[in-house]
């Protein structure tokens, strides 16, 4: 026990004054507000576009009194030319739209992107009014009510809104870039404390301490992992921070809590340092099996794909969490977090990744130890 | 007394046709050492020096033979050997984010040096090294003088009865390597049992009680310098392991 504190210090020194070592552990948790505002900000103007934006509408026709004071109402700037102007202004950028009529028929004009879209649906409405006003007027003519045709059926919306989708969507990709953070974080430390000290000469002389490989495996592994979860616990603050301004500043969560629950908090940072756990045993079982720095940076881009791809396609694919998912390590820290951010957890799955996560810890170390025990760990 | 018999090491090895090859990098080598002797294992490059200080150390397993320090083996004391030992190699490297004083403080600690008595061992061993101007600064910006004599330092601080050394004053300058050689034969007459291996026969020549000569893994003589010149008939070590192996080879 003794010796381990000895050697749990020595790599806590060693990685604490290396700067690439603690620019790793900062990196990611740094862009992690910057993620958050600026997707919150990139879905907002997505959402409360200026109509100034799309409202210049091109129309080859002279439009009539009813129609002007609709285009009016609808905030529709009104360019009326031939048609042949018309395409050279929508050309231009002059007008986002034009419309063509002939007879009773009107053709909307444009091409397929996104402000076309928004003036689009601008223009949608536009017509269903000016129909309605048609057919009002028509029936008015014909000595009809017309409250008796157009309200022969009422339909009502009673829709609660449980979850806002801006808001799971930013907490879900705060998680992910969280699990990215970790495994990055790991990744330095465990290089440079197994194939580092192989490459400086440094393995040599500790072989020859009084130190069990248990001790030497065990320190080395804590080290690795406070560094992991150092790394989760500041990319969850800053994320927190970040959710709270986000929260205040932007009408896309307007009447929304993107705050944790205090028990969410809690289950998040379980997760988290079970995932710290996982990946500090993983890179340093993978680092240890490599001579030099550089074959240990190799062998380890894989797992900083395998570590963040399953989850991520989990999301995109929108897969729920389930006892035997909760077995599967990577994919089940995603999907618990899924489960956080939807409020949906349940403590059985908590308990089953915390035992995936135990069996598979003990499994890494136990062959890491092996090789320690052994001296290929020197050649 | 450090008694090794009928040591012996196989390595595998792959040859031109990708074929997995086992060979003998120490075979059957014996010897004895006792207190305040300097043993001086020599040999050219590959001849298997490293392997068997290695083994000594108990950085590498022995594939048949045994090691014993005094009434202790490997296989049942590790700890208890490990912590009497000090092994210093050419190839030794230190922690270069850690300062002299962190390293000693950690060696200590893991030696089982006492807590109470630790501090005025380093500060005894930081005196007698002349390390104090730069005992706080961090390792890596220190000169390969002074590294080399927080190299020693570190091997003084458990006071270890056994001393491996591996080609220490390989590659160093001239002041360097006499650091080394002095710090020898002061521990030399603190009794200590030394093994120190060099493909430097002069050096050997001079600080050595006993030799014992390796080539390809085995044992090709071993005696005082004074026998072994006498035997073979030559005037220094060099000519008289030339001799031995019956001239220059370019194998």
């Amino acid at each position: 026990m003794n010796n381990l504190m000895n050697i749990l210090k020595k790599e806590l020194r060693e990685m604490f004054r290396d700067k690439k070592s603690l620019a790793m552990m900062l990196i990611i948790p740094i862009l992690i507000p910057l993620l958050v505002m600026g997707m919150s900000a990139l879905f907002e103007s997505e959402i409360n576009k200026p109509i100034t934006d799309y409202n210049k509408i091109g129309f080859d026709y002279e439009l009539s009194e009813e129609e002007k004071k609709l285009a009016d109402n609808f905030e529709i700037n009104v360019v009326t030319s031939d048609i042949d102007t018309l395409k050279d202004k929508y050309k231009n950028g002059e007008i986002n739209l034009y419309v063509t009529k002939d007879n009773t028929t009107y053709t909307i004009h444009g091409e397929d992107n996104e402000t076309t879209s928004y003036a689009s649906a601008l223009m949608d409405s536009y017509f269903a009014s000016y129909k309605e006003y048609l057919q009002t007027n028509y029936l008015e003519e014909n000595e009809i009510n017309p409250n008796e045709v157009t309200n022969i059926i009422t339909v009502k919306e009673d829709l609660e809104e449980v979850e806002n989708y801006y808001g799971n969507y930013i907490v879900n990709y705060g998680f992910l870039f969280i699990i990215m953070a970790i495994t990055i974080s790991a990744t330095y430390p465990a290089t440079d404390a197994t194939a580092g000290e192989k490459e400086r000469g440094t393995l040599e002389t500790l072989l020859t301490f009084p130190i069990k490989s248990k001790d030497i495996i065990i320190g080395k592994f804590l080290s690795v992992s406070l560094s992991s979860i150092i790394t989760g616990l500041l990319s969850l603050v800053l994320m927190l921070i970040s959710l709270v301004i986000a929260n205040n500043s932007f009408e896309i969560y307007k009447d929304t809590n993107l705050m944790l629950s205090t028990s969410s908090l809690i289950f998040t940072i379980v997760v988290i340092i079970a995932y710290s756990l996982l990946i500090s045993g993983l890179c340093i079982a993978i680092a240890s099996k490599s001579k030099t720095f550089k074959e240990a940076q190799s062998a380890l881009t894989p797992l900083t794909f395998i570590s963040f791809f399953p989850g991520m396609i989990a999301f995109m694919a929108g897969v729920s969490s389930s006892p035997i998912l909760s077995l599967i390590p990577f994919l089940n820290y995603t999907l618990l977090f899924q489960d956080i951010v939807t409020g949906t957890i349940d403590i059985v799955n908590i308990l089953l990744m915390s035992i995936s996560t135990i069996v598979v810890i003990t499994l890494v170390l136990v062959v890491i130890i092996k090789q320690y025990k052994s001296e290929k760990v020197l050649f | 007394m450090l008694e090794v018999c009928d040591l012996k090491k196989k390595f595998v090895k792959y040859n031109e046709k990708h074929q997995k090859e086992e060979f003998y990098a120490n075979n059957g080598i014996s010897f004895k050492a006792k207190e305040g002797e300097i043993i001086g294992i020599l040999g050219p490059n590959g001849a298997g020096k490293t392997t068997l200080l290695r083994m000594i150390a108990g950085i590498l397993e022995p594939t048949s033979g045994t090691i014993s320090f005094g009434k202790l083996d490997y296989h049942h004391n590790e700890i208890e050997i490990k912590k009497s030992i000090a092994y210093l190699s050419g190839n030794t490297k230190l922690y270069n984010t850690l300062s002299p004083y962190e390293l000693l403080k950690m060696c200590g600690n893991i030696y089982g040096v006492p807590k109470d008595k630790l501090e005025s061992r380093i500060k005894e061993i930081s005196k007698k090294l002349n390390m104090d101007s730069f005992l706080y600064n961090r390792i890596e910006n220190l000169s390969t003088g002074q590294t080399q004599r927080v190299n020693i330092a570190r091997c003084l601080v458990h006071d270890p009865k056994y001393y491996i050394l591996d080609e220490a004053t390989s590659g160093l300058d001239i002041i360097s390597s006499q650091i080394i050689l002095d710090f020898i034969k002061e521990e030399k007459k603190h009794g200590k049992i030394i093994l120190y291996s060099t493909h430097y026969m002069e050096e050997a020549e001079n600080i050595c009680d006993y030799v014992i000569m390796i080539n390809k893994g085995v044992l090709i003589k071993e005696g005082t310098p004074t026998a072994i010149k006498k035997d073979t008939k030559t005037t220094n070590l060099r000519d008289a392991f030339f001799c031995l192996i019956g001239g220059v080879s370019y194998e």
